[in-house]
Protein backbone atom coordinates (compact mmCIF):
# COMPACT_ATOMS: atom_id res chain seq x y z
CA UNK A 1 0.00 0.00 0.00
CA UNK A 2 1.30 3.45 -0.90
CA UNK A 3 -1.36 5.41 -0.41
CA UNK A 4 -4.47 5.08 2.15
CA UNK A 5 -7.56 6.99 3.64
CA UNK A 6 -8.29 8.15 6.54
CA UNK A 7 -11.49 9.37 8.22
CA UNK A 8 -11.47 13.00 9.93
CA UNK A 9 -13.16 11.40 13.03
CA UNK A 10 -10.39 8.92 13.44
CA UNK A 11 -7.51 11.69 13.65
CA UNK A 12 -8.26 12.20 16.86
CA UNK A 13 -7.44 8.29 17.85
CA UNK A 14 -4.18 8.81 15.49
CA UNK A 15 -2.81 11.38 17.18
CA UNK A 16 -3.59 10.05 20.15
CA UNK A 17 -1.88 6.29 19.12
CA UNK A 18 1.20 8.26 17.84
CA UNK A 19 1.50 9.38 21.66
CA UNK A 20 0.90 6.65 23.32
CA UNK A 21 4.11 5.57 21.03
CA UNK A 22 6.12 8.01 22.05
CA UNK A 23 6.57 12.08 22.10
CA UNK A 24 4.35 13.93 19.23
CA UNK A 25 4.86 17.20 18.51
CA UNK A 26 3.00 19.49 16.11
CA UNK A 27 1.50 22.93 15.82
CA UNK A 28 0.31 24.39 18.89
CA UNK A 29 -1.09 28.18 19.06
CA UNK A 30 0.53 31.11 20.77
CA UNK A 31 -2.27 33.81 20.99
CA UNK A 32 -1.83 36.65 18.48
CA UNK A 33 -1.97 34.53 15.04
CA UNK A 34 1.07 33.33 16.06
CA UNK A 35 2.10 29.16 16.70
CA UNK A 36 4.87 26.91 17.96
CA UNK A 37 6.32 23.65 17.24
CA UNK A 38 5.51 21.50 20.70
CA UNK A 39 4.43 18.71 22.73
CA UNK A 40 1.16 17.92 22.09
CA UNK A 41 -0.78 14.67 23.72
CA UNK A 42 -3.92 15.29 21.70
CA UNK A 43 -5.27 16.74 18.56
CA UNK A 44 -7.08 19.09 20.49
CA UNK A 45 -3.96 20.52 21.56
CA UNK A 46 -3.46 21.31 17.95
CA UNK A 47 -3.95 24.03 15.35
CA UNK A 48 -3.74 22.46 12.09
CA UNK A 49 -4.62 25.32 10.16
CA UNK A 50 -1.49 27.47 10.80
CA UNK A 51 0.90 30.05 9.62
CA UNK A 52 4.30 29.01 9.77
CA UNK A 53 5.23 28.82 13.35
CA UNK A 54 7.93 31.24 14.81
CA UNK A 55 11.29 28.39 14.69
CA UNK A 56 10.92 25.87 11.88
CA UNK A 57 11.47 22.47 12.75
CA UNK A 58 14.79 22.58 12.38
CA UNK A 59 15.08 23.37 16.25
CA UNK A 60 14.38 19.52 16.26
CA UNK A 61 17.23 18.56 14.42
CA UNK A 62 19.60 20.89 15.53
CA UNK A 63 18.68 22.42 18.56
CA UNK A 64 19.58 26.22 19.43
CA UNK A 65 21.73 24.69 22.34
CA UNK A 66 23.10 21.12 21.42
CA UNK A 67 25.92 19.13 23.27
CA UNK A 68 28.16 17.71 21.55
CA UNK A 69 30.80 15.88 23.47
CA UNK A 70 31.46 15.92 27.77
CA UNK A 71 35.31 16.44 28.66
CA UNK A 72 37.13 15.66 31.60
CA UNK A 73 40.38 17.10 32.49
CA UNK A 74 40.86 15.10 35.85
CA UNK A 75 43.31 12.64 34.20
CA UNK A 76 44.75 13.99 30.52
CA UNK A 77 41.98 15.04 28.75
CA UNK A 78 39.19 13.03 27.99
CA UNK A 79 36.47 13.08 25.86
CA UNK A 80 33.21 11.84 25.07
CA UNK A 81 30.74 12.46 21.76
CA UNK A 82 27.33 13.14 23.33
CA UNK A 83 24.43 12.46 20.91
CA UNK A 84 21.12 13.43 22.62
CA UNK A 85 18.25 11.99 20.57
CA UNK A 86 14.81 11.37 21.78
CA UNK A 87 12.59 9.52 19.45
CA UNK A 88 9.67 12.17 18.03
CA UNK A 89 6.84 12.59 15.66
CA UNK A 90 6.28 15.63 14.01
CA UNK A 91 2.87 15.99 12.89
CA UNK A 92 0.96 18.17 10.42
CA UNK A 93 4.69 19.50 8.38
CA UNK A 94 3.66 21.79 5.56
CA UNK A 95 5.59 21.37 2.44
CA UNK A 96 7.64 24.56 2.66
CA UNK A 97 8.86 23.14 6.26
CA UNK A 98 9.69 19.77 4.37
CA UNK A 99 11.71 21.13 1.99
CA UNK A 100 13.67 23.21 4.86
CA UNK A 101 14.40 20.16 6.18
CA UNK A 102 15.93 18.46 2.57
CA UNK A 103 17.87 21.36 2.41
CA UNK A 104 19.41 20.77 6.05
CA UNK A 105 19.96 16.83 5.02
CA UNK A 106 22.13 18.13 2.31
CA UNK A 107 23.90 20.51 4.30
CA UNK A 108 25.13 17.95 6.70
CA UNK A 109 25.50 15.15 4.62
CA UNK A 110 27.87 16.91 2.46
CA UNK A 111 31.34 16.39 3.66
CA UNK A 112 32.50 16.24 6.84
CA UNK A 113 29.36 14.45 7.41
CA UNK A 114 27.41 15.81 10.37
CA UNK A 115 27.26 13.05 12.52
CA UNK A 116 25.45 14.93 15.24
CA UNK A 117 22.61 15.50 12.71
CA UNK A 118 22.37 12.38 11.08
CA UNK A 119 21.87 10.15 14.07
CA UNK A 120 19.04 12.39 15.18
CA UNK A 121 16.94 12.80 11.45
CA UNK A 122 16.92 8.77 11.97
CA UNK A 123 14.67 9.48 15.59
CA UNK A 124 12.51 12.01 13.68
CA UNK A 125 9.74 10.59 11.79
CA UNK A 126 7.57 13.23 9.80
CA UNK A 127 4.08 13.29 9.23
CA UNK A 128 3.16 16.19 6.21
CA UNK A 129 0.33 18.42 5.65
CA UNK A 130 -0.48 20.09 2.38
CA UNK A 131 -1.65 23.65 2.64
CA UNK A 132 -5.39 24.08 0.03
CA UNK A 133 -4.49 27.39 0.10
CA UNK A 134 -1.66 30.37 0.87
CA UNK A 135 -0.77 30.77 4.97
CA UNK A 136 -0.81 34.66 4.89
CA UNK A 137 0.72 37.03 2.41
CA UNK A 138 4.22 36.86 3.41
CA UNK A 139 4.63 33.24 1.66
CA UNK A 140 6.54 32.66 -1.50
CA UNK A 141 6.37 28.77 -1.67
CA UNK A 142 5.08 28.58 -4.92
CA UNK A 143 7.62 31.04 -7.13
CA UNK A 144 10.19 28.21 -5.17
CA UNK A 145 7.94 25.30 -6.20
CA UNK A 146 7.25 24.24 -2.69
CA UNK A 147 3.49 24.56 -2.25
CA UNK A 148 3.39 20.47 -3.64
CA UNK A 149 4.78 17.87 -1.88
CA UNK A 150 8.14 16.44 -3.04
CA UNK A 151 9.18 14.03 -1.12
CA UNK A 152 10.83 14.16 2.39
CA UNK A 153 8.11 12.71 4.73
CA UNK A 154 7.36 9.59 5.88
CA UNK A 155 3.56 10.17 4.91
CA UNK A 156 1.83 12.91 4.02
CA UNK A 157 -1.74 14.07 4.40
CA UNK A 158 -4.07 16.12 2.13
CA UNK A 159 -7.70 17.24 3.63
CA UNK A 160 -10.25 16.10 1.56
CA UNK A 161 -14.17 16.62 2.28
CA UNK A 162 -14.50 14.16 5.00
CA UNK A 163 -11.38 12.70 5.65
CA UNK A 164 -7.50 12.96 4.65
CA UNK A 165 -5.78 11.42 1.55
CA UNK A 166 -2.31 9.85 2.75
CA UNK A 167 0.70 9.44 0.77
CA UNK A 168 3.07 6.81 2.30
CA UNK A 169 6.78 7.32 1.48
CA UNK A 170 8.48 5.10 4.17
CA UNK A 171 8.46 1.77 5.59
CA UNK A 172 8.32 3.55 8.88
CA UNK A 173 5.06 5.44 7.22
CA UNK A 174 3.61 2.18 6.30
CA UNK A 175 4.05 1.03 9.91
CA UNK A 176 2.57 3.74 11.17
CA UNK A 177 -0.47 3.41 9.09
CA UNK A 178 -0.78 -0.76 9.66
CA UNK A 179 -0.14 -0.69 13.25
CA UNK A 180 -2.41 2.11 14.20
CA UNK A 181 -5.09 0.41 12.51
CA UNK A 182 -7.15 3.15 11.41
CA UNK A 183 -6.65 3.77 7.78
CA UNK A 184 -8.55 2.13 4.52
CA UNK A 185 -7.82 1.98 1.30
CA UNK A 186 -8.33 5.07 -1.21
CA UNK A 187 -11.45 4.90 -2.63
CA UNK A 188 -11.53 6.87 -6.54
CA UNK A 189 -13.72 9.46 -5.29
CA UNK A 190 -10.64 10.01 -2.76
CA UNK A 191 -8.47 10.19 -5.98
CA UNK A 192 -10.66 12.45 -7.89
CA UNK A 193 -11.08 14.56 -4.68
CA UNK A 194 -7.33 15.03 -4.41
CA UNK A 195 -6.97 16.01 -8.04
CA UNK A 196 -9.66 18.65 -7.39
CA UNK A 197 -7.85 19.89 -4.66
CA UNK A 198 -4.57 20.06 -6.56
CA UNK A 199 -6.49 21.83 -9.83
CA UNK A 200 -7.89 24.48 -7.04
CA UNK A 201 -4.29 25.05 -5.88
CA UNK A 202 -3.25 25.22 -9.74
CA UNK A 203 -5.41 28.50 -9.68
CA UNK A 204 -4.51 29.79 -6.14
CA UNK A 205 -1.07 29.13 -6.03
CA UNK A 206 1.05 31.16 -8.40
CA UNK A 207 4.93 32.97 -8.75
CA UNK A 208 4.15 35.15 -6.40
CA UNK A 209 6.54 37.32 -7.77
CA UNK A 210 7.12 37.42 -11.33
CA UNK A 211 10.52 35.76 -12.15
CA UNK A 212 11.10 31.82 -12.82
CA UNK A 213 12.99 29.81 -10.67
CA UNK A 214 15.43 29.37 -13.07
CA UNK A 215 16.15 32.66 -13.60
CA UNK A 216 16.14 33.67 -9.66
CA UNK A 217 19.87 32.77 -9.26
CA UNK A 218 20.96 34.99 -12.21
CA UNK A 219 18.78 38.23 -10.60
CA UNK A 220 21.06 38.25 -7.55
CA UNK A 221 24.58 37.96 -9.69
CA UNK A 222 23.37 40.99 -11.83
CA UNK A 223 22.60 42.58 -8.84
CA UNK A 224 25.85 42.89 -6.64
CA UNK A 225 26.65 46.59 -6.60
CA UNK A 226 22.97 47.13 -6.51
CA UNK A 227 21.79 50.23 -4.46
CA UNK A 228 18.95 47.73 -2.92
CA UNK A 229 21.63 46.60 -0.66
CA UNK A 230 22.65 50.06 0.68
CA UNK A 231 19.42 50.63 1.55
CA UNK A 232 18.10 47.89 3.53
CA UNK A 233 21.61 47.69 5.38
CA UNK A 234 20.83 51.17 6.24
CA UNK A 235 17.00 50.07 7.80
CA UNK A 236 18.38 46.63 8.70
CA UNK A 237 19.09 46.18 12.80
CA UNK A 238 20.98 42.94 12.67
CA UNK A 239 18.65 41.66 15.28
CA UNK A 240 19.23 38.13 13.37
CA UNK A 241 15.96 37.16 13.70
CA UNK A 242 15.61 36.23 9.27
CA UNK A 243 18.75 34.01 9.80
CA UNK A 244 17.56 32.33 13.39
CA UNK A 245 13.78 31.98 11.84
CA UNK A 246 14.71 30.08 8.72
CA UNK A 247 14.46 26.53 8.11
CA UNK A 248 17.36 26.44 5.81
CA UNK A 249 20.38 28.71 8.25
CA UNK A 250 22.09 26.07 9.71
CA UNK A 251 25.41 28.51 10.55
CA UNK A 252 26.87 27.66 14.53
CA UNK A 253 29.25 28.58 16.90
CA UNK A 254 31.27 25.95 18.72
CA UNK A 255 31.84 26.79 22.73
CA UNK A 256 33.05 24.97 26.25
CA UNK A 257 31.05 25.29 29.02
CA UNK A 258 32.57 23.97 32.43
CA UNK A 259 30.97 22.67 35.08
CA UNK A 260 31.25 24.44 38.77
CA UNK A 261 34.30 21.73 39.47
CA UNK A 262 35.92 23.30 36.60
CA UNK A 263 37.47 20.07 35.43
CA UNK A 264 34.63 18.65 33.54
CA UNK A 265 32.55 20.47 31.52
CA UNK A 266 30.64 19.77 27.86
CA UNK A 267 31.10 21.70 24.44
CA UNK A 268 27.54 22.93 22.83
CA UNK A 269 26.95 24.37 19.50
CA UNK A 270 24.66 27.36 19.57
CA UNK A 271 22.78 28.91 16.06
CA UNK A 272 25.02 31.89 15.02
CA UNK A 273 24.12 34.46 12.55
CA UNK A 274 25.68 36.44 9.30
CA UNK A 275 23.65 38.77 10.30
CA UNK A 276 25.15 38.95 13.71
CA UNK A 277 28.72 41.70 13.21
CA UNK A 278 30.87 39.67 15.30
CA UNK A 279 30.01 36.26 13.20
CA UNK A 280 32.46 37.63 9.81
CA UNK A 281 34.99 39.21 12.15
CA UNK A 282 38.62 37.55 12.15
CA UNK A 283 41.94 37.45 13.51
CA UNK A 284 43.33 41.50 14.39
CA UNK A 285 39.71 42.36 14.00
CA UNK A 286 39.32 42.40 10.63
CA UNK A 287 35.88 41.54 9.11
CA UNK A 288 34.50 39.99 5.44
CA UNK A 289 31.34 41.83 5.86
CA UNK A 290 31.84 44.49 7.86
CA UNK A 291 28.54 46.89 6.54
CA UNK A 292 24.85 45.43 7.70
CA UNK A 293 24.60 45.93 3.45
CA UNK A 294 26.98 43.38 3.16
CA UNK A 295 25.68 41.26 5.37
CA UNK A 296 22.30 41.39 3.82
CA UNK A 297 23.27 41.18 0.22
CA UNK A 298 24.99 37.71 1.87
CA UNK A 299 22.13 36.52 3.12
CA UNK A 300 20.15 36.56 0.11
CA UNK A 301 22.17 35.61 -1.95
CA UNK A 302 23.61 32.40 0.87
CA UNK A 303 19.35 31.23 -0.29
CA UNK A 304 19.41 31.91 -4.15
CA UNK A 305 22.07 31.80 -5.54
CA UNK A 306 25.69 30.26 -3.85
CA UNK A 307 23.90 26.59 -2.84
CA UNK A 308 22.44 26.91 -6.79
CA UNK A 309 25.94 26.00 -7.87
CA UNK A 310 27.13 23.87 -4.78
CA UNK A 311 24.00 21.91 -4.09
CA UNK A 312 21.93 22.80 -7.42
CA UNK A 313 19.02 23.53 -5.24
CA UNK A 314 17.59 27.15 -3.89
CA UNK A 315 18.32 27.53 -0.32
CA UNK A 316 14.74 29.37 0.55
CA UNK A 317 11.43 27.94 0.97
CA UNK A 318 9.61 30.44 0.73
CA UNK A 319 7.71 30.21 4.30
CA UNK A 320 7.89 33.75 4.48
CA UNK A 321 9.40 33.55 8.31
CA UNK A 322 12.57 36.55 7.43
CA UNK A 323 9.60 38.75 6.28
CA UNK A 324 7.37 38.24 9.19
CA UNK A 325 9.79 38.49 11.54
CA UNK A 326 11.70 41.49 10.54
CA UNK A 327 12.22 43.71 13.14
CA UNK A 328 12.64 46.71 10.29
CA UNK A 329 10.48 45.16 8.15
CA UNK A 330 12.68 44.17 4.97
CA UNK A 331 10.54 41.92 3.16
CA UNK A 332 11.76 38.84 1.06
CA UNK A 333 9.29 39.56 -2.02
CA UNK A 334 9.72 43.50 -2.01
CA UNK A 335 13.61 42.86 -1.75
CA UNK A 336 13.33 40.54 -5.33
CA UNK A 337 10.82 43.36 -6.60
CA UNK A 338 13.23 46.12 -6.05
CA UNK A 339 16.45 44.04 -7.28
CA UNK A 340 14.40 43.59 -10.63
CA UNK A 341 13.00 46.87 -10.67
CA UNK A 342 16.53 48.38 -10.56
CA UNK A 343 18.37 45.60 -13.05
CA UNK A 344 15.38 46.62 -15.76
CA UNK B 1 43.35 20.23 48.41
CA UNK B 2 43.89 23.37 46.94
CA UNK B 3 43.29 26.57 48.70
CA UNK B 4 39.59 28.12 47.68
CA UNK B 5 39.80 31.07 45.77
CA UNK B 6 39.39 34.15 48.35
CA UNK B 7 36.69 35.58 46.51
CA UNK B 8 34.51 39.31 47.86
CA UNK B 9 31.60 41.12 47.27
CA UNK B 10 31.68 45.25 47.15
CA UNK B 11 29.48 47.94 46.41
CA UNK B 12 29.43 51.49 45.46
CA UNK B 13 26.35 53.59 44.39
CA UNK B 14 23.81 50.80 43.47
CA UNK B 15 20.09 49.56 45.06
CA UNK B 16 22.17 46.07 45.82
CA UNK B 17 19.82 44.06 43.81
CA UNK B 18 22.02 42.14 42.02
CA UNK B 19 24.25 40.72 45.42
CA UNK B 20 20.00 39.92 46.74
CA UNK B 21 20.41 37.49 42.78
CA UNK B 22 23.58 35.90 44.37
CA UNK B 23 21.76 35.52 47.78
CA UNK B 24 18.64 33.93 46.06
CA UNK B 25 20.61 31.23 43.85
CA UNK B 26 19.31 28.38 46.16
CA UNK B 27 20.79 25.41 45.63
CA UNK B 28 23.26 26.49 43.15
CA UNK B 29 24.70 28.71 45.92
CA UNK B 30 25.76 25.88 48.13
CA UNK B 31 27.70 24.77 45.08
CA UNK B 32 29.27 28.23 44.50
CA UNK B 33 30.40 28.26 48.33
CA UNK B 34 31.65 24.96 47.78
CA UNK B 35 34.06 26.20 45.02
CA UNK B 36 35.05 29.57 46.50
CA UNK B 37 36.20 31.03 49.96
CA UNK B 38 33.80 33.55 50.48
CA UNK B 39 36.02 36.34 52.08
CA UNK B 40 33.49 40.05 52.48
CA UNK B 41 29.72 40.09 51.89
CA UNK B 42 27.90 42.03 53.22
CA UNK B 43 25.03 41.36 52.37
CA UNK B 44 25.13 37.79 53.50
CA UNK B 45 27.75 38.06 56.67
CA UNK B 46 29.90 40.14 58.76
CA UNK B 47 33.50 39.27 58.47
CA UNK B 48 36.01 41.56 56.58
CA UNK B 49 39.13 40.30 54.97
CA UNK B 50 42.99 42.10 55.37
CA UNK B 51 44.84 40.12 52.90
CA UNK B 52 44.92 39.91 48.68
CA UNK B 53 41.33 38.63 46.94
CA UNK B 54 41.45 36.30 44.19
CA UNK B 55 38.67 37.75 42.71
CA UNK B 56 36.59 41.24 43.15
CA UNK B 57 33.22 41.28 42.13
CA UNK B 58 32.07 45.04 42.70
CA UNK B 59 28.50 46.37 42.23
CA UNK B 60 27.20 50.01 41.60
CA UNK B 61 29.01 53.19 39.82
CA UNK B 62 31.01 55.41 40.99
CA UNK B 63 29.34 58.77 41.96
CA UNK B 64 31.77 60.58 44.23
CA UNK B 65 35.54 61.06 45.11
CA UNK B 66 35.13 58.58 48.08
CA UNK B 67 33.67 56.01 46.04
CA UNK B 68 36.43 56.29 43.59
CA UNK B 69 39.17 56.01 46.08
CA UNK B 70 37.19 52.62 47.09
CA UNK B 71 37.39 51.68 43.81
CA UNK B 72 40.75 51.89 43.23
CA UNK B 73 42.05 50.33 46.38
CA UNK B 74 39.86 47.42 46.01
CA UNK B 75 41.27 46.92 42.47
CA UNK B 76 44.42 47.56 43.96
CA UNK B 77 44.06 44.27 45.69
CA UNK B 78 42.82 41.96 43.75
CA UNK B 79 44.26 40.02 40.99
CA UNK B 80 40.86 39.90 39.41
CA UNK B 81 38.28 42.47 39.31
CA UNK B 82 34.66 41.59 37.94
CA UNK B 83 32.10 44.05 37.30
CA UNK B 84 28.69 43.55 38.75
CA UNK B 85 25.08 44.29 37.33
CA UNK B 86 24.49 47.24 35.18
CA UNK B 87 25.54 50.22 37.04
CA UNK B 88 28.98 48.83 37.34
CA UNK B 89 28.97 47.98 33.53
CA UNK B 90 27.11 50.78 31.84
CA UNK B 91 26.89 53.08 34.93
CA UNK B 92 22.93 52.24 34.47
CA UNK B 93 19.83 53.80 35.98
CA UNK B 94 22.73 55.93 37.99
CA UNK B 95 23.73 57.63 34.44
CA UNK B 96 20.58 59.33 34.19
CA UNK B 97 22.14 62.37 35.89
CA UNK B 98 24.61 62.91 33.52
CA UNK B 99 22.18 64.22 31.54
CA UNK B 100 21.56 67.19 33.31
CA UNK B 101 24.39 69.82 34.56
CA UNK B 102 25.41 68.53 38.20
CA UNK B 103 24.56 71.60 40.53
CA UNK B 104 20.60 71.01 39.02
CA UNK B 105 20.64 67.32 40.06
CA UNK B 106 22.32 67.99 43.15
CA UNK B 107 19.73 70.64 44.01
CA UNK B 108 16.95 68.42 42.69
CA UNK B 109 18.08 65.76 44.94
CA UNK B 110 19.72 67.62 47.99
CA UNK B 111 17.89 70.96 47.73
CA UNK B 112 19.96 73.35 50.62
CA UNK B 113 21.59 70.79 51.99
CA UNK B 114 22.99 70.47 48.66
CA UNK B 115 26.98 71.55 49.64
CA UNK B 116 27.18 68.63 52.22
CA UNK B 117 26.98 66.34 49.57
CA UNK B 118 29.64 66.51 46.83
CA UNK B 119 29.07 64.15 44.03
CA UNK B 120 30.53 63.37 40.85
CA UNK B 121 28.98 61.87 36.96
CA UNK B 122 28.12 58.76 37.32
CA UNK B 123 30.98 56.42 35.94
CA UNK B 124 30.64 52.40 35.33
CA UNK B 125 33.97 50.83 36.56
CA UNK B 126 36.07 50.25 33.15
CA UNK B 127 35.68 54.50 33.05
CA UNK B 128 38.59 54.64 36.06
CA UNK B 129 40.59 50.66 36.43
CA UNK B 130 40.64 47.39 34.28
CA UNK B 131 38.08 45.07 34.17
CA UNK B 132 38.17 42.09 33.63
CA UNK B 133 34.91 40.46 33.19
CA UNK B 134 31.83 41.83 32.71
CA UNK B 135 28.33 40.62 34.07
CA UNK B 136 25.51 43.34 32.68
CA UNK B 137 22.20 42.68 33.91
CA UNK B 138 19.71 44.93 36.25
CA UNK B 139 19.38 42.62 38.10
CA UNK B 140 22.04 39.99 36.85
CA UNK B 141 20.75 36.76 35.13
CA UNK B 142 22.18 34.17 38.02
CA UNK B 143 23.13 31.48 35.51
CA UNK B 144 25.18 34.17 33.46
CA UNK B 145 26.70 34.89 37.04
CA UNK B 146 27.85 31.33 37.54
CA UNK B 147 28.88 31.24 33.77
CA UNK B 148 30.86 33.90 34.12
CA UNK B 149 32.62 33.49 38.20
CA UNK B 150 33.82 29.22 36.44
CA UNK B 151 35.07 31.32 33.29
CA UNK B 152 37.09 33.75 36.16
CA UNK B 153 38.20 30.89 38.41
CA UNK B 154 38.85 28.53 35.09
CA UNK B 155 40.96 31.32 33.49
CA UNK B 156 38.79 31.54 30.33
CA UNK B 157 37.53 34.31 28.88
CA UNK B 158 33.59 35.15 28.77
CA UNK B 159 32.65 36.56 25.60
CA UNK B 160 29.53 38.61 26.48
CA UNK B 161 27.56 38.78 23.40
CA UNK B 162 27.75 41.06 21.13
CA UNK B 163 24.15 40.55 19.57
CA UNK B 164 20.58 41.55 20.43
CA UNK B 165 18.35 40.38 23.03
CA UNK B 166 16.03 39.46 19.94
CA UNK B 167 18.25 36.27 18.69
CA UNK B 168 18.10 34.43 22.82
CA UNK B 169 14.16 35.64 22.40
CA UNK B 170 13.50 33.77 18.90
CA UNK B 171 15.39 30.85 20.45
CA UNK B 172 12.88 30.96 23.24
CA UNK B 173 10.11 31.46 20.91
CA UNK B 174 8.15 34.39 21.92
CA UNK B 175 5.74 35.94 20.14
CA UNK B 176 7.42 39.53 19.43
CA UNK B 177 6.40 42.21 21.51
CA UNK B 178 5.91 44.29 18.43
CA UNK B 179 3.36 41.87 16.95
CA UNK B 180 1.23 42.62 20.50
CA UNK B 181 1.42 46.19 19.80
CA UNK B 182 4.07 46.97 22.74
CA UNK B 183 7.44 48.44 22.02
CA UNK B 184 10.67 46.61 23.39
CA UNK B 185 14.24 47.06 23.56
CA UNK B 186 15.26 43.82 22.30
CA UNK B 187 16.86 44.69 18.55
CA UNK B 188 19.37 46.94 19.92
CA UNK B 189 20.27 45.35 23.41
CA UNK B 190 22.91 42.84 23.97
CA UNK B 191 21.70 39.61 24.61
CA UNK B 192 23.58 37.06 27.40
CA UNK B 193 20.06 37.13 29.98
CA UNK B 194 18.24 34.69 27.91
CA UNK B 195 15.41 36.93 26.89
CA UNK B 196 14.74 37.10 30.53
CA UNK B 197 12.36 39.39 30.75
CA UNK B 198 10.51 38.90 27.47
CA UNK B 199 10.01 35.25 28.55
CA UNK B 200 8.42 36.48 31.42
CA UNK B 201 5.72 38.50 29.39
CA UNK B 202 7.43 41.94 30.29
CA UNK B 203 9.22 43.99 28.01
CA UNK B 204 12.96 44.60 27.47
CA UNK B 205 14.01 47.57 28.96
CA UNK B 206 17.60 47.41 27.38
CA UNK B 207 19.54 46.74 30.88
CA UNK B 208 22.32 45.25 29.59
CA UNK B 209 23.35 48.31 27.60
CA UNK B 210 23.43 48.41 23.69
CA UNK B 211 25.08 45.99 21.15
CA UNK B 212 28.31 47.64 20.66
CA UNK B 213 27.51 48.83 16.89
CA UNK B 214 24.09 49.39 17.22
CA UNK B 215 21.86 50.99 14.12
CA UNK B 216 20.69 53.66 15.94
CA UNK B 217 18.80 55.75 13.11
CA UNK B 218 16.89 52.64 12.25
CA UNK B 219 16.07 51.16 15.71
CA UNK B 220 14.81 55.18 16.45
CA UNK B 221 12.63 54.39 12.71
CA UNK B 222 11.07 51.03 14.12
CA UNK B 223 9.98 52.96 17.36
CA UNK B 224 8.84 56.37 15.53
CA UNK B 225 6.68 53.83 13.10
CA UNK B 226 5.04 52.32 16.69
CA UNK B 227 3.98 55.83 17.04
CA UNK B 228 6.67 56.80 19.70
CA UNK B 229 8.01 60.79 19.36
CA UNK B 230 11.64 61.22 20.09
CA UNK B 231 11.57 62.49 23.56
CA UNK B 232 10.21 59.10 24.58
CA UNK B 233 12.38 56.88 22.51
CA UNK B 234 15.36 59.53 24.29
CA UNK B 235 14.29 58.73 27.28
CA UNK B 236 13.79 54.71 26.46
CA UNK B 237 16.92 54.38 24.71
CA UNK B 238 18.83 56.18 27.64
CA UNK B 239 17.45 54.74 31.06
CA UNK B 240 20.39 52.44 31.34
CA UNK B 241 22.69 53.81 28.77
CA UNK B 242 23.35 57.68 30.03
CA UNK B 243 26.71 57.45 31.13
CA UNK B 244 28.15 55.67 28.51
CA UNK B 245 31.43 57.80 27.53
CA UNK B 246 30.43 58.88 23.97
CA UNK B 247 33.03 56.25 22.23
CA UNK B 248 31.59 53.66 23.49
CA UNK B 249 28.10 54.44 21.43
S1 LIG C 1 4.48 29.08 2.69
FE1 LIG C 1 3.19 27.84 1.33
S2 LIG C 1 3.59 25.73 1.97
FE2 LIG C 1 4.35 27.06 3.59
S3 LIG C 1 2.67 27.22 5.02
FE3 LIG C 1 2.47 28.95 3.63
S4 LIG C 1 1.12 28.23 2.02
FE4 LIG C 1 1.84 26.43 3.12
S1 LIG D 1 14.79 33.09 3.41
FE1 LIG D 1 12.87 33.65 4.42
S2 LIG D 1 11.26 32.82 3.13
FE2 LIG D 1 13.18 31.84 2.51
S3 LIG D 1 13.25 29.97 3.73
FE3 LIG D 1 14.35 31.51 4.91
S4 LIG D 1 12.83 32.38 6.26
FE4 LIG D 1 11.72 31.26 4.68
S1 LIG E 1 15.33 40.36 10.73
FE1 LIG E 1 15.42 42.26 9.58
S2 LIG E 1 16.37 43.73 10.95
FE2 LIG E 1 16.78 41.70 11.78
S3 LIG E 1 18.77 41.12 10.93
FE3 LIG E 1 17.21 40.31 9.57
S4 LIG E 1 16.93 41.87 8.01
FE4 LIG E 1 18.00 42.83 9.71
S1 LIG F 1 9.92 40.80 21.83
FE1 LIG F 1 11.62 42.23 21.88
S2 LIG F 1 13.43 40.93 22.08
FE2 LIG F 1 11.76 39.63 21.42
S3 LIG F 1 11.94 39.57 19.19
FE3 LIG F 1 10.48 41.19 19.71
S4 LIG F 1 11.74 43.04 19.79
FE4 LIG F 1 13.14 41.30 19.90
S1 LIG G 1 15.34 41.34 28.60
FE1 LIG G 1 16.26 43.36 28.45
S2 LIG G 1 15.69 44.41 30.34
FE2 LIG G 1 15.32 42.23 30.65
S3 LIG G 1 17.19 41.44 31.57
FE3 LIG G 1 17.39 41.15 29.39
S4 LIG G 1 18.45 43.00 28.67
FE4 LIG G 1 17.64 43.44 30.70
Amino acid sequence: MTQALIAKTKLADLVSFLALCGKVVGPVPLGHGQFKFAEVRSLAEMALDYIPTILPPKKYFMPQYETLLRYDGADGQQMQAVVEVEELVLFGVHTCDLAGIQCLNVVFSDRPRDLHYMIRKNHITLIGLECSDYCDSYASCAMLRNHLPKGGYDLFFSELSDGYFVDIKTQKGEQLVEESGLFEPVSDAAREQLQELRRAKKQIFRSEVPIRYQDIPRLFDETFDSDVWTRIGEKCLSCGNCTNVCPTCYCFDVMDEPDLDLTRGRRIRVWDSCQHETFAKVAGDESFREQRSDRKRHRFNRKFRYPMKRYKRMFCTGCGRCSRSCMAKIDLKETLGALMEERG
Amino acid sequence: MMERPKVAFFDLSCCEGCQLQVANLGEELLDVLGLIDLVEFREVMSETWEGRYDVAIVEGSVVNEESEQRLREIRRRSDLLIAYGSCATIGGVNGMKNRKPLPEVQQEVYGERADWFPTDRTRPLHQLVKVDYFIHGCPIHPQEFIKVLKSALAGLPYQVPDYAVCVECKFNENVCLYDKGVTCLGPVTRAGCNAWCVNNGNVCYGCRGLVSNPNRAGAEEVLREHGLDAGLIANKMLMYNAAMEPCDE
